[in-house]
């Protein structure tokens, strides 16, 4: 650092083309520039000349940083000295071995996490699913005991993403929950939500395709959320049948609208379709499959039924459309089938056609790769899927197959990271303790502060109301409202205290964690500290975010100078001195607010 | 929850960045009002597809004993309880057309001729009954394409001709930026005005209002962590642009005592507290705030009404709900902005409410409707030719023949028909080609006052225009 009390030339300059700005229009302050000013262009370039090759300026992480922090909630330095002690000489052979462990989470010892969740006195998690109709929607209960289910669920799903070990796992169920989404906390899916996301979604996240469908086909959550509960006879619902064809299988990209089904393209020949299937679907593979999907409804007391009222599935024949019905090119001929069986038809045409391979894979390279992962890889992922269809690992494979390549572990700055993994990151590095819980009272509590501020930030975890789940690109995640409220959220993190009061203890105390760091005084300048934290927040030291952190830490000491982080009282003469503690809070989570902590 | 830092605003306000205008023309909190020198368009988008024909059902002639035959419980009645408005002005061939029950503010803004209503409109090709797909290709003004990665509203602010300085140009309400606002460098995406503010850290060192001599805080030293040049760090940048504008208005709640500066409905208007309202009471607040706004785009969800839909007749009427709120928010909107005189913000301001698709006529056998074609838009505003149907004469009607696929309401009218009128005669952009690449043959409906300027097909535009010709 030279001249520590200097702004940055960045923010010098900053501050001289808005000034001349401001002075040009009779204004003297320069803290606002309006969002339409002369020079700037109105559309992001990125969209407004594609043909331009982006520039990208930014520092890479090394490589085991990079991996880390792609395939988990976060990088953080305890998760890298255990990368660093396994077994394998070179970082490649060690990320074998990590990612073969990772791949069979029940064997990776999670005592950490599960103590956490036993300590916060969750009263749902462990409810079977008739207990939960039981207790939270057939008795009728308050308001809140009634959403509890979703909201012990959202807490210990933070819980997981920042303690446990089987980090690669939850991302997967993260994953599931975006894909199979469904709206968490609406009237009728909360008291339930706890087990579709134990008992369908996570047992499922490694695991087989076509199996995990079917288990969300039958769901009560989804059998709620998208009215196939409802859908009875000839005049059927048609809401769950037209997403389950263009959400969870073939994708909108296969949709070829209210075409008849004989003008649609087949994959390999024109003649219709022997041996081949068409290219994709049209409205009436829509109205088809719903018809199949009559009578795959839940025991909720329906008026016919009313002794059928635990909240698990039936399929009733009595309520099934029993005409024949000609989907995607396959002939379901009527009458006397086995139950369920022209539904199950369904599913597996669905899962055998080369769209639902392409599209499963395109989401799945997305998330760990970025926007834009090549065609190669997808095709690669793709073929894993279609090759493995009754696999019980095919999920795992084509996971393999994404980490392993050279596409990810070679590329940094394609994606963005999302509210939700930004802030999971931050909690991890600063090695935080929050333990999140719901809680009924009156308090305005450091729990339902954090999740109001990830509901301004758009990502509060099961609230997303429409079928195709959050986002997962970054023209949605750079809107300046989500961006702005992470950024506020990620400042916050280095001062959130457990009773979200003035005085009791941080969930990650930055000062004593620095001085434990550095035990002896003089080994504390601005340089040293932030270097430290820049290591722990995001596994090296990028500039310029490590200049510009470190220089506020400094201010007009030298660069050799102590920072003297004992003490925390105003100073305004002397800078240096000047609430220091709160000083380092704030630098510390100026690398959180960094764009480097937003890359992936 | 602090919507309001008090704090930090009297700080602001003593250091007389407030006083002295800290944004061009801004009159943010004590000053008069004055109506706009420029118009502003807002498009309330109903996502999840709205059924058209609850809104807008027909209630008398041929398409009414459709309506019924296709409806037996899912029906608007005509008389008694739950009875729909009749609406001047709405005799198309075959029948006459009501407004919903539950849309009581409506009526009355249609009865006093600012509210005009379109049947018959949509997407004409090619047809999607997709949400998403019908949504994205509608909000980029490109059916039947996304390749275009802009939105229409970004496309009419960069064709615009804006001033040189706009303070903010474009709101989107919520999290996550409308498509009809993407990819726009302009436009700021806010959800709650009061939370919008990076004031969580530590108090000393947040923020040169509350350091020594107003050394840099970390608000200001974090653009420096955004100076690269990827799409992210400028997405950063632009953030940060709008958080520093935002941070000294106050959306607080007015109140004498405690907030003087504080927000205050005008003519007596009362917004609802739900999601919608706050949000239109925030565009309310930045458009008599003189900072700019030219266009603004907010969202009302919960219309993918498939099952249990409900009907006026009964207590249980979810769908009927959502109009009461999309109602009660639109008029109090309205009255807010419908001052006399200088105060008079109405006469330049159009909302459109739009929907991706309407439901079809047919409902099915779980009381609610399944995703249709044709809709109906509504517009309003102090310019509006109100108080009309549009569209009418050229409704295809309810009979089975005449319906798209023998199911759904037919779209004789291109939803951009309806935008390129607002941006022709309340914006003066006749840049339909560069706005609506692909669309040609526009002629006005007539549901906007305003000139009329011949329309400019040509898609291309020039970059340099595009940048702004003025250098800083």
């Amino acid at each position: 650092m030279t001249n520590a009390l200097a702004p940055s030339p960045a923010f010098a300059a900053r501050r001289s083309l808005l000034g001349a700005l401001r002075a040009a229009i009779g204004l003297d302050d320069a803290s606002a520039p309006p969002m339409h000013r002369p020079g700037k262009d109105p559309i992001a370039a990125s969209v407004a000349y594609p043909d331009e090759v982006p520039r990208v300026d930014f520092a890479t992480p090394p490589d085991r940083v990079r991996w880390l922090g792609k395939a988990t909630f976060g990088f953080s330095t305890p998760l890298d000295a255990e990368f660093l002690g396994l077994a394998g000489g070179t970082m490649d052979a060690k990320w074998e071995t990590w990612l073969s462990q990772q791949l069979a989470p029940a064997s990776i010892p999670d005592a950490d996490c599960t103590a956490r969740i036993a300590a916060a006195g969750f009263s749902t998690l462990g409810k079977p699913l008739t207990q939960l109709w039981t207790d939270h929607v057939r008795a009728d209960p308050p308001y809140y005991t009634r959403m509890l289910p979703a909201a012990e669920t959202e807490c210990a799903t933070i819980i997981r993403a920042v303690y446990s070990k089987r980090q690669l796992y939850e991302r997967m169920v993260n994953f599931w929950h975006d894909h199979f989404s469904v709206f968490g906390f609406d009237y009728d899916i909360a008291p339930i939500f706890v087990h579709y996301d134990r008992d369908v979604i996570r047992p499922n996240a490694f695991g087989n395709f076509r199996t995990m469908l079917e288990q969300v086909a039958t769901s009560t959550a989804m059998q709620f959320y998208l009215d196939n509960y409802a859908s009875r006879g000839a005049d059927f619902n048609e809401n769950y049948a037209r997403e389950l064809i263009e959400l969870h299988t073939l994708g909108v990209g296969n949709y070829f609208g209210p075409t008849p089904p004989f003008d649609v393209p087949c994959l390999t020949t024109t003649i219709h379709c022997p041996g081949s299937v068409p290219a994709g679907y049209v409205d009436n593979d829509v109205y088809e499959a719903a018809a199949a999907l009559t009578g795959w409804t839940i025991k909720n007391g329906y008026w016919q039924y009313p002794n059928d009222n635990d909240g698990g599935f039936i399929y009733r024949a009595d309520w099934h459309d029993r005409r024949n019905k000609i989907f995607l090119g396959l002939y379901i001929p009527p009458n006397n089938q086995p139950a369920m069986a022209d539904g199950r038809a369904v599913f597996d045409r669905l899962v055998a056609h080369p769209g639902t391979a392409k599209f499963i894979a395109t989401k799945m390279c997305r998330r760990f790769v970025g926007d834009a992962p090549s065609t190669a890889l997808v095709n690669a992922v793709a073929l894993d899927f279609s090759n493995n269809l009754t696999a019980p690992d095919q999920i795992g494979r084509m996971l393999r197959t994404i980490l392993t390549s050279t596409e990810f572990k070679t590329s940094w700055g394609t994606g963005m990271k999302r509210p939700f993994e930004t802030t999971m990151a931050g909690l991890r590095g600063l090695a935080g303790n929050f333990s999140p819980r719901p809680d009924n009272t009156s308090a305005w509590t450091l729990t339902e502060r954090f999740v109001y501020q990830m509901q301004l930030c758009g990502h509060r975890s099961f609230h997303w109301n429409p079928p195709n789940g959050y986002p997962d690109r970054q023209t949605a995640w750079a809107s300046t409202g989500a961006l702005a409220m992470t950024l506020k959220m990620l400042s916050w993190l280095p001062e959130m205290r457990i009773n979200n009061d003035d005085a009791s203890a941080f969930i990650s105390d930055i000062v004593a964690q620095t001085a434990s760091a550095f035990p002896t005084a003089s080994a504390r300048t601005a340089g040293t500290i932030m270097g430290y934290w820049c290591d722990r927040l995001l596994g090296y030291r990028p500039e310029p975010t490590y200049g510009v952190v470190t220089n506020f830490l400094q201010q007009n000491a030298t660069a050799s100078e102590v920072i003297e982080i004992g003490a925390d009282s105003w100073n305004a003469n002397n800078l240096k001195l000047h609430y220091t503690q709160q000083r380092l809070r704030t630098a510390v989570g100026m690398i959180l607010m960094s764009s480097d902590s937003f890359r992936r | 929850m602090n919507a309001f830092d008090r704090r930090d605003f009297l700080k602001t306000c003593a250091t007389g960045a407030l006083t002295a205008g800290l944004v061009p023309g801004a009159r943010l909190a004590f000053a008069e009002t004055n109506a706009n020198s420029y118009d502003t368009i807002i498009v309330v988008y109903l996502r999840g597809g709205c059924d058209g024909l609850s809104m807008i059902p027909p209630i008398s002639g041929n398409d009414r004993s459709d309506y019924e035959a296709a409806r037996p419980t899912l029906r608007i009645p005509v008389t008694g309880t739950g009875a729909a408005f009749a609406l001047a002005n709405s005799a198309s061939t075959s029948a006459t057309w009501g407004l919903h029950p539950r849309a009581s503010r409506l009526n009355t803004l249609y009865q006093a001729g600012k509210l005009a209503v379109v049947i018959g409109a949509g997407m004409p090709n090619p047809v999607t009954r997709s949400h998403f797909d019908a949504q994205q290709t509608m909000e980029y003004g490109t059916p039947g394409s996304t390749g275009i990665g802009s939105g229409w509203l970004t496309r009419h602010l960069a064709s615009a001709g804006l001033p040189a300085n706009v303070t903010i140009p474009a709101v989107s309400a919520g999290s996550i930026t409308a498509n009809s606002l993407i990819a726009s460098t302009e436009s700021v995406t806010m959800g709650n005005g009061g939370d919008f503010k990076l004031d969580w850290s530590a108090w000393q060192w947040n923020h040169s209002s509350r350091t020594p001599n107003g050394v840099p805080g970390q608000v200001e030293r974090v653009a420096d962590l955004w100076a690269g040049n990827s799409a992210l760090e400028a997405a950063g940048r632009q953030t940060l642009d709008a958080l520093a504008i935002v941070r000294p208005m106050n959306f607080g709640a007015y109140n004498a005592t405690n907030n003087p500066g504080g927000y205050q409905a005008a003519n007596g208007a009362v917004y609802p507290t739900d999601g919608f309202g706050n949000q239109l009471k925030m565009i309310a607040q930045l458009l008599k705030a003189d900072l700019g706004l030219r266009v603004a785009a907010i969202d009302l969800g919960g219309w993918d009404s498939h099952n249990a839909q409900g009907v006026p007749t009964s207590s249980y009427d979810p769908y009927g709900n959502l109009v009461e709120s999309l109602s009660n928010g639109l008029g109090a909107f309205y009255q807010d902005l419908n001052g006399a005189g200088a105060a008079n913000f109405a006469q330049r301001t159009s909302i459109i409410v739009v929907s991706e698709f309407g439901r079809r006529l047919r409902m099915n056998g779980s009381g609610g409707t399944d995703h249709g074609y044709g809709n109906m838009m509504m517009v309003l505003g102090g310019s509006v030719n109100g108080g009309q149907v549009y569209g009418r004469q050229i409704f295809a009607g309810l009979a089975g023949e005449s319906l798209f696929e023998g199911e759904d309401v037919r779209v004789t009218v291109d939803f951009r028909r309806v935008l390129s009128e607002a941006l022709i005669r309340r914006a003066a952009n006749n840049r339909l080609g560069y706005v609506f690449p692909g669309y040609t043959g526009y002629t006005p409906l007539g549901i906007f006052q305003g000139t009329d300027l011949p329309p400019d097909y040509s898609a291309s535009f020039d970059r340099v225009f595009a940048s702004g010709f003025e250098t800083a």
